[in-house]
């Protein structure tokens, strides 16, 4: 299966003035692809806190004890705050429980949702043009390094074919790209004149339409209106004579009179015109750049553009491509043997430096080492690679932290302990005293110096493995897919270079993206602040600000939780689309079992910090076997319950203090002895549903689920027809 | 008991409640009976919270009354003044009309005339009945407490003019019972008939005064009530602390000190130690956790038979309703569409609001919960009350639905009746 999130042994825990707290401790889950987690359990059993890890939002007072959360490779606790920000928003988006919270009250909803799209396009646009510059001259030099010098002269005029080329399809692009963002302008300002003008509101007919005649006649790009150049004309004649007819309400007189027949007409003829453009299939500026910049005085309008692209392929390859591939595939696979002879070197040194990190060693010489391991390994890593390994990449940084981690705590544990007892002291000597003590001592915080070098330790090991796996694979590595692959990164980033966004596309990819969340009229509310939204309706702002940004994993913090049940409803169906839709994966976080039967493919119990039972959604509902998850089902009455409900007693513990045993003992009416003594194990119910309860150990006497429960699964199987596997 | 069950404790009619051009609740009429729990429920925003805030009087009310053990304790005055203006315009058009008639043919004028100054009387006559009317209304409106607590009076100076009577020649014992006739006397002057209507709400946090301490929030009705008492007032609140499943010591504490469960509990036995009969539960457990909210549903279950207590449970999780109450009323936008006994409602469902709601309770079940389709319901698109207004009409004894002639004749016939 392709997970896309793994969370591995996270612990987290709060300083606050009463005592660590325990939030989160040692769990462990998958997140796959196109997949729903949904994540259950009473407030305070850290649900809230994993996931604000995953987005790495934690609180201040927060401390990261252990674990890993990986994504695409990257371990989202140990990457720095500029690598995150490319993920948080981007790729991992979240929806709060209280959507009002988190919408800005002062802004309109329409910048609060073009915002991001905006200052991203902005920042990705610049960084393009970066990355197309130093990522050419890299294979440049490879490129000459690995043939014969003799060749060096083509090599060089192929390159700057290459550039150029990318610069004259840009320039194409360019033109196309603004006559296209006309298009979206005008066919955005038609509309919002048509809507303005349904609901009667003041406008400037003359005026506007002159505009619009503007702005039609310049839509006049060969590439766009091979097809619409009479209709173009006509519709401008047309709306030229329907502006001339028209004559504007006099002072004085009825201002709400309705628009001229004639003049919507032409206006609504227009429209389909536009949206065909703008829907218009993109020519491959690459592959025309090279068409253009050989025969530079070449008309472009004969052919259609499917059947130019063909030609235009065709031309490339022929002229230059070939011959390209041929060399640069050389480069790459250079400069692939250099970094994998380098990376052979550097697998020997990170084991030498694991027995030395075990070892006793000073801050300097520890930094020493990891200042050259660090360099070696920058220097092993095949830059011309497009998928990088970003555990390589992310290797000083990682290290770095760990090592600085292991001395700060070697030097404050003494500190923190000697502070502990010192204030302690004092408390007991008052209270000795007979005096009234209001404070307490604020609890130390203390790490285990082992387990922080187990961490440096561990940063090592992480990338060795990958390494020695890099090794055994270098065999079957295709150079000319990589090529093709980096020639793709260069059209790619040279499109990137001259996408841009203005603020009127950016507004009618908003609208759409409210018309897909089910926000209705969005050309209205567009302009409305947050408070005059309903709940439910602003929780589907809050989703469309998600969603912007295209990311591959949605986390739901309790999304519904605030709403109603119709209002739930429609909302868990929204999301349910939008994942099948797009593709998404999300991790759904909630305290009602109820609401996740329809969402969830996985489910994950939390209580205290600890997974108490993780499976699929039907383990969890038709075969249950934590006594919490008992509780958990049997609290709540479905439409078929008359008997008392089987309420939890008590509340969950206090986490500065975590019990020794089982956490949910105390509450549990199947506790046993060992419940409060000892932690019981994951158990495996079935591939794919664990438990952690020792009512599964073997030697555990038979207890059978609460009758509630065993009645309601009985039902609820009958009711379907017992087709428990089956889909 | 069972003779009491049909006895009616409170009874609402024609309730509107405008803000000024919101109507929040419009014409809404239910009765509840004593002992049963009344579950009333709609999405956010159908007025159910302001007809539960209207009835204990937080708002004065626009139109309608409400009556409480038969007697009248809120009347608003709006159908009156509609009464009143419409008498007016009808008038001033049939006037212009026989006007208009006499400028055509003026050998009719005496005729006319005298039609005229019937009209004008006939006029008058509605508007100095409705105005009776209205006089009435804001009187009762203002003065039912002070009714209730006259009465209350005279009973307690007839209790005691009795004692007095029997202990006139025991000097001590008269000065002890003119102390306790004082203490009881302030007590029944200060009794309101409203106080037997109590309200428990939906944010414990917000509803506890975060400066006062439980005992002190759980024994202010009973101070303001009048009574002096120390002691007798501790032992009542430590009395109910036990009832509501919590312990003498948390008396001393502050609200803050407590997790939401407990809180509510709180907000419980504060509305409890006054000894209510109607109780209004506004969303008491939305804002809990589930397992909390067990604790709370059945805590509530258990001073309802304890105390006999009558319960307006307003709602939105229907699973939860349906759970706990005996009827439930279902709103839409200002408006009671359907009502019905809880089985009734749930195995015929009539009005396609109630429809819609039923079908997005989300269940336990994963299977069945895959096959669910959600029904979406379309106030305009799915009825035409442009000729034939709609009302509130029994289809089956005790089920009521908010339809016109056309849809009670389909509702009828999908019934078999």
């Amino acid at each position: 299966m392709d997970k896309i999130l793994e969370v591995k042994n996270l612990k987290i825990s709060f300083r606050t003035s009463g005592g660590t707290v325990k939030a989160v401790r040692d769990i462990s889950f998958d997140l796959e692809r196109g997949k729903t987690l949904a994540i259950v359990g009473e407030s305070g059993s850290g649900k809230s806190v994993t996931s604000k890890a995953i987005l790495g939002i934690l609180a201040g007072n927060s401390i990261i004890e252990g674990g890993e959360i990986l994504y695409d490779g990257k371990d989202l606790l140990r990457i720095s705050e500029e690598d995150m920000c490319k993920i948080r928003g981007d790729k991992i988006s979240m929806i709060f429980q209280d959507p009002l919270s988190s919408l800005n009250p002062i802004v309109k909803i329409g910048n609060q949702i073009t915002e991001a799209m905006i200052l991203k396009n902005r920042t990705s646009r610049k960084e393009a043009r970066g990355s197309f510059n130093r990522h050419l001259a890299l294979l440049k030099k490879n490129m000459l390094a690995a043939n014969d010098p003799s060749l060096a002269g083509e090599i060089d005029e192929l390159v700057k074919t290459l550039d150029k080329m990318s610069i004259e399809g840009n320039k194409l692009e360019n033109r196309y790209n603004n006559e296209k963002t006309e298009a979206v302008d005008l066919l955005s300002a038609i509309e919002d004149f048509l809507f303005k003008a349904s609901k009667k509101q003041k406008l400037d007919v003359k005026k506007e339409l002159s505009r619009f005649e503007k702005l039609l006649a310049d839509i006049s790009d060969p590439f766009l209106t091979i097809n619409y150049d009479e209709q173009i004309k006509t519709l401008c004649a047309e709306l030229s004579a329907a502006k001339s007819s028209y004559s504007a309400p006099k002072k004085g007189e009825d201002e709400n009179v309705e628009l001229p027949e004639e003049i919507i007409s032409v206006l609504e003829r227009i429209k389909p015109i536009l949206s065909d453009i703008t829907a218009h299939e993109n020519p491959n500026f690459f592959r025309i750049g090279y068409y253009k910049l050989m025969n530079p005085n070449a008309s472009l309008t004969e052919m259609p553009i499917a059947e130019f692209n063909e030609y235009a392929l065709k031309y490339l390859d022929e002229n230059f491509m070939h011959r390209f591939i041929e060399l640069e595939e050389k480069g790459v696979e250079y400069s692939f043997n250099q970094a994998l002879a380098k990376k052979k070197d550097v697998v020997e040194k990170l084991e030498d430096a694991k027995t030395f990190y075990l070892g006793d060693f000073s801050k300097a010489e520890a930094l020493k080492l990891c200042k050259t391991l660090s360099d070696e390994v920058e220097a092993s890593i095949d830059r011309l690679e497009i998928n990088k390994d970003s555990v390589a990449y992310t290797f000083r940084t990682a290290l770095t932290t760990a090592i600085n981690k292991y001395f700060f705590y070697m030097k404050n544990n003494p500190k923190e302990e000697a502070r502990f007892a010192r204030q302690s002291k004092k408390r007991d000597a008052l209270i000795a005293r007979g005096k009234h003590v209001s404070w307490k001592v604020v609890p130390k915080v203390v790490f285990d110096l082992e387990e922080l070098k187990a961490d440096i330790v561990a940063v090592i090991d992480r990338l060795s493995t990958r390494y020695s796996e890099y090794i055994a694979n270098a065999d079957s590595v295709d150079f000319n897919a990589r090529s093709v692959e980096i020639i793709d990164y260069f059209k790619d980033k040279a499109s990137q270079v001259v996408y841009k966004v203005t603020k009127s596309m950016a507004k009618e990819r908003a609208i759409k993206l409210m018309e897909e969340v089910g926000i209705h009229e969005p050309r209205t509310r567009y302009y409305q602040y947050p408070f005059e939204f309903s709940g439910g309706m602003r929780q589907r702002i809050v989703i469309a600000i998600a969603l912007a940004a295209d990311p591959d994993i949605i986390i739901c913090d309790e999304p519904t939780t605030a709403l109603d049940v119709t209002i739930q409803a429609q909302i868990l169906e929204l999301i349910n689309n939008l994942k099948k839709e797009r593709n998404l994966s999300v991790i759904f976080i909630t305290h009602d079992l109820g609401v996740v039967a329809n969402m969830a493919d996985d489910i994950g119990v939390m209580y205290a910090g600890k997974i108490v039972e993780y499976g699929t959604a039907d383990d969890i509902f038709y075969d249950p076997r934590h006594p919490y998850t008992w509780a958990l089902l049997s609290s709540m009455p479905d439409l078929d319950t008359k008997e008392k409900l089987d309420a939890i007693p008590g509340t969950p513990p206090n986490m500065i203090y975590p019990p020794v045993g089982d956490a949910f003992a105390e509450r549990n009416k199947y506790a046993m002895q060992i419940d409060f003594e000892e932690c019981p194990p994951f158990f495996d119910v079935s591939e794919t549903h664990k438990a952690a309860t020792w009512l599964l150990h073997p030697d555990a006497p038979k207890v059978e689920r609460p009758k509630a429960i065993s009645d309601r699964i009985e039902r609820m199987l009958s009711k379907t027809g017992g087709e428990q596997d089956g889909e | 008991m069972e003779n009491n069950k049909n006895e009616v404790l409170l009874r609402v009619e024609h309730l509107s409640q405008h803000f000024g051009k919101l109507k929040a609740v419009n014409d809404v009429s239910f009765d509840i009976k004593k002992g049963e729990v009344f579950g009333l429920v709609g999405e956010s925003g159908c007025g159910k919270t302001t007809t539960g805030r209207s009835i204990i009087r937080i708002y004065d009310i626009t139109g309608g009354s409400i009556y409480f053990k038969d007697q009248r304790i809120c009347a608003g005055t709006l159908e009156y003044k509609e009464a009143i203006d419409n008498i007016k315009k009808e008038t001033k058009d049939a006037i212009k009309a026989l006007e208009q008639e006499i400028a055509e043919n003026p050998e009719l004028k005496s005729d006319k005339e005298a039609l005229i100054k019937a009209k004008k009387e006939e006029c008058d006559r509605v508007i100095a009945e409705n105005r009776k009317l209205i006089k009435e209304a804001k009187f009762d409106h203002k003065n039912s407490d002070k009714e209730y607590s006259k009465n209350c009076v005279k009973e307690v100076e007839a209790k005691f003019a009795k004692l007095f009577e029997e202990a006139k020649n025991n000097p001590e014992e008269t000065a002890l019972l003119k102390k306790k006739y004082k203490d009881e006397l302030r007590v029944a002057k200060n009794t309101k008939l409203v106080t037997n209507i109590q309200m428990i709400f939906q944010d414990s946090i917000a509803a506890l005064n975060p400066r006062m301490t439980v005992r002190e929030i759980i024994a202010e009705g009973l101070v303001i009530n009048g009574i002096k008492d120390k002691e007798y007032i501790d032992e009542k609140v430590y009395e109910i602390l036990e009832l509501v499943g919590l312990v003498r010591e948390h008396a001393g504490r502050y609200p803050h000190e407590f997790s939401g469960g407990q809180r509510q509990r709180i907000g419980i036995a504060r509305s409890v130690i006054m000894n209510p009969d109607l109780l209004i539960a506004d969303e008491p457990i939305s804002a809990l956790d589930v397992s909390i909210q067990a604790q709370i549903i059945n805590l509530m279950n258990e001073l309802r038979e304890r105390l006999g207590l009558t319960i307006l449970f307003i709602a939105h999780d229907l699973s939860v309703v349906k759970y706990f109450s005996d009827r439930i009323g279902v709103m839409y936008y200002g408006n009671m569409v359907e009502l019905a006994e809880t089985d009734e409602l749930f195995a015929h469902p009539l009005h396609p609001y109630t429809r819609s709601l039923l079908s997005a309770i989300p269940l336990p079940d994963p299977h069945a919960e895959k096959k669910r389709t959600r029904i979406v319901y379309n106030a305009l698109a799915e009825h035409d009350y442009s000729v034939d207004k709609p009302s509130m009409r029994e289809i089956l004894p005790g089920h009521f639905v908010y339809c016109n002639d056309a849809e009670e004749a389909n509702y009828k016939k999908e019934l078999g009746l």
